[in-house]
């Protein structure tokens, strides 16, 4: 008899379950579907550089299969290369629009509602292009699944942010699908949740670097807490960017009055970032520290910082300051300039943190120690960089296929 | 159980580079500039003729520190930076994914690639070789001529490297990180 009713019990789960999944609204869509979209000239370009990013992500893996990390141009000294920085680019593209689909449906800020479907399927795009290309960077990815529950390592920042990464990604799904069901009271729960603990993997991301002793440039408090800030910032950036798109540059009412308030929380966030960075100089350089001065007086003199300033904060500061953020147009453009800008900012993370050689001997007989360690991307590494990117765009294409991600009219 | 060190009477060495092919012959590792479990750090005469200044050339052998707080053991996601009963800090070559973290984390450049696992390596005092074919010395302490290198038991007040860490005074490299290195270089 109790077996009965288990059985029973058991069988209305799965039906709730499967009641609960063939009921999420979505369009069916056949190739003829993803091909139907409008011939004009700037769509083809964007259709034809995504093709030309995603074979270039075949081609980049394919090398990689044959050869291996030798295809990265990594070396001894300076193991990290492009891909790190672009799995960052990317993770924190994530966080940023998580935070960004939070202010609507989590903290219920009316204007933001419009956006959160959209940027919760961004967040979702943009981790899933991270992972794409970190597999790629990682020797034994199989292996890590496996060994990361088995011998988890507890004192390794690595190990908190992508476990905290995996559980982020679900929730983020799970959010999403509520939002698709216009259940917003669960997508709130799954929305707040996702969001701590998406804060939290990403801070755990900017404490692999802050946790490095042996690299005073980067050990400290500092990253972890800047990884935050930067994050929100590329949050605006591209929702200014998939909007544009969205609307073709002619944005109604709704859309510019949340633009301009997005804009208006860009002008004080990139403020402040301005002000950690400037304070992050002063005090890396004043008394001269040694292994922590000379590194950063060589990165005021390299091109990619400076590309990292105006790009991603000087520019688009100004051109929100000129009429407090009431241009979305240009805005859209400057901020297309400030996600070049956080490419380099991420580059510049991981390759000034390993620009110091540690070993300051020379240890080859007709070798010198190097001052600085060099490092340029491999080509393999560049196509799978530019592919992940592909992806991204290629998955978010499909899900505006595939979902309805504008506003619900009871927003 | 024991608490393996290495004492280095570094103002010895010749720059031989005996250690060094030793080791790589010993443990097969393989060849290449980069791929070293132990090197031989060269400072050049600095000056100009006649003015130079000959205690500035000297020669530092070197090698992982087999730090009681290793860096490199707290950054690996999945424990395959180990201590072993011995002290001494090792890698499982089957639970390393290659994320390169210990690499980074390492202050002393102690590890690199092995081609062949595509997994982390670095030295582990002969601890797979000599130590587990009952011998007492490692490769590179057996060949220096000059007897640079003291290998032996930090917590055996009888052993050779006890009494000379007793006798000479000593200091290990880039102590202010608190890893606590378990090599010694006797001045």
């Amino acid at each position: 008899m109790a077996e009965t009713i288990e059985k029973k019990e058991e069988t209305g789960i799965i039906a709730k379950a499967k009641d609960f999944v063939t009921t999420i609204p979505y369009n069916k869509i056949g190739m003829k579907d993803l091909l139907d979209f409008e011939k004009t000239p700037r769509n083809m370009l964007i259709a034809v550089v995504t093709l030309v990013l995603l074979a270039l992500f075949v081609v980049g893996v394919a090398i990689f299969l044959v050869h291996g990390h030798h295809a990265y141009n990594v070396t001894r000294e300076h193991p990290w290369g492009i891909l790190l920085a672009v799995y960052i680019f990317f993770v924190v593209s994530s966080t940023g629009l998580c935070i960004i689909g939070s202010l609507g449906d989590v903290f219920g800020f009316k204007d933001y509602e419009l956006i959160s479907k959209r940027a919760i399927f961004g967040s979702i795009v943009t981790i899933l292009a991270g992972f794409a290309v970190i597999i790629f960077e990682i020797g034994h990815p199989v292996t890590m699944l496996i060994y990361n529950v088995l011998t988890p390592g507890l004192t390794s920042a690595i190990w908190w942010m992508g476990t905290l990464y995996g559980l982020y990604l679900t929730f983020m799904i799970i959010e999403f699908v509520f939002l698709l069901k216009h259940d917003m009271k669960m997508a709130k729960i799954f929305g707040l949740t996702g969001l701590l603990v998406g804060l939290l993997a990403h801070s755990n991301l900017g404490g692999v670097f802050g946790f490095l002793n042996a690299r005073e440039i980067a050990n400290g408090v500092f990253y972890p807490t800047y990884f935050i800030l930067t994050a929100f910032i590329t949050g605006v950036f591209i929702s200014f960017i998939i909007m544009g798109i969205r609307y073709k540059l002619d944005f109604p009412e709704k859309v510019k009055t949340m633009l301009t308030g997005l804009a208006k929380i860009q002008a004080l966030l990139i403020s402040i970032l301005i002000f950690f960075i400037t304070w992050k100089m002063l005090t890396d350089i004043y008394g001269g520290m040694p292994n922590r001065a000379e590194v950063a007086i060589h990165i005021l003199g390299s091109w990619t910082f400076w590309a990292e300033v105006i790009l991603a904060m000087i520019i688009p500061l100004a051109l929100i300051l000129k009429d407090m953020g009431k241009s979305h147009v240009v805005l859209f453009w400057a901020s297309l300039s400030g996600m070049v800008g956080i490419f380099f900012m991420r580059y510049n993370l991981v390759h000034d943190s390993q620009l110091k050689p540690l070993q300051m001997m020379k240890t080859t007989e007709y070798q010198l120690a190097p001052e600085w360690i060099h490092y340029v991307p491999s080509s393999t590494a560049i196509m799978i960089s530019l592919g992940g990117l592909g992806l991204c765009i290629a998955m978010y294409y499909v899900g505006t296929k595939l979902f309805n991600l504008d506003a619900d009219e009871e927003h | 159980m024991a608490r393996y060190g290495m004492a280095l009477d570094y103002k010895n060495c010749i720059n031989c580079k005996a250690c060094e092919v030793a080791c790589k012959e010993e443990n097969g590792v393989l060849m290449g500039a980069d791929k070293h479990r132990i090197w031989v750090g060269v400072n050049e005469i600095e000056g100009e003729y006649p003015l130079l200044d000959i205690v500035s050339n000297s020669f530092e052998p070197s090698q992982c520190q087999h730090c009681d707080d290793a860096p490199c053991q707290e950054v690996c996601p999945t424990n395959a930076t180990y201590y072993d009963d011995n002290g001494v800090v090792r890698v499982n070559s089957d639970q390393c994914i290659l994320c390169s973290y210990c690499m980074v984390a390492c202050p002393y450049d102690a590890r690199f690639v092995d081609d062949r696992t595509m997994t982390v390596d670095k030295c582990n005092f002969c601890s797979d070789t000599r130590l587990e074919r009952g011998e007492t010395t490692t490769a590179c302490q057996n060949t220096c001529p000059t007897k640079v290198r003291t290998f032996g038991d930090l917590d055996d007040p009888e052993s050779e490297i006890s009494e000379l860490l007793r006798t000479r005074e000593h200091y290990t490299l880039k102590a202010h990180l608190g890893t606590k290195p378990k090599l010694y270089y006797l001045t």
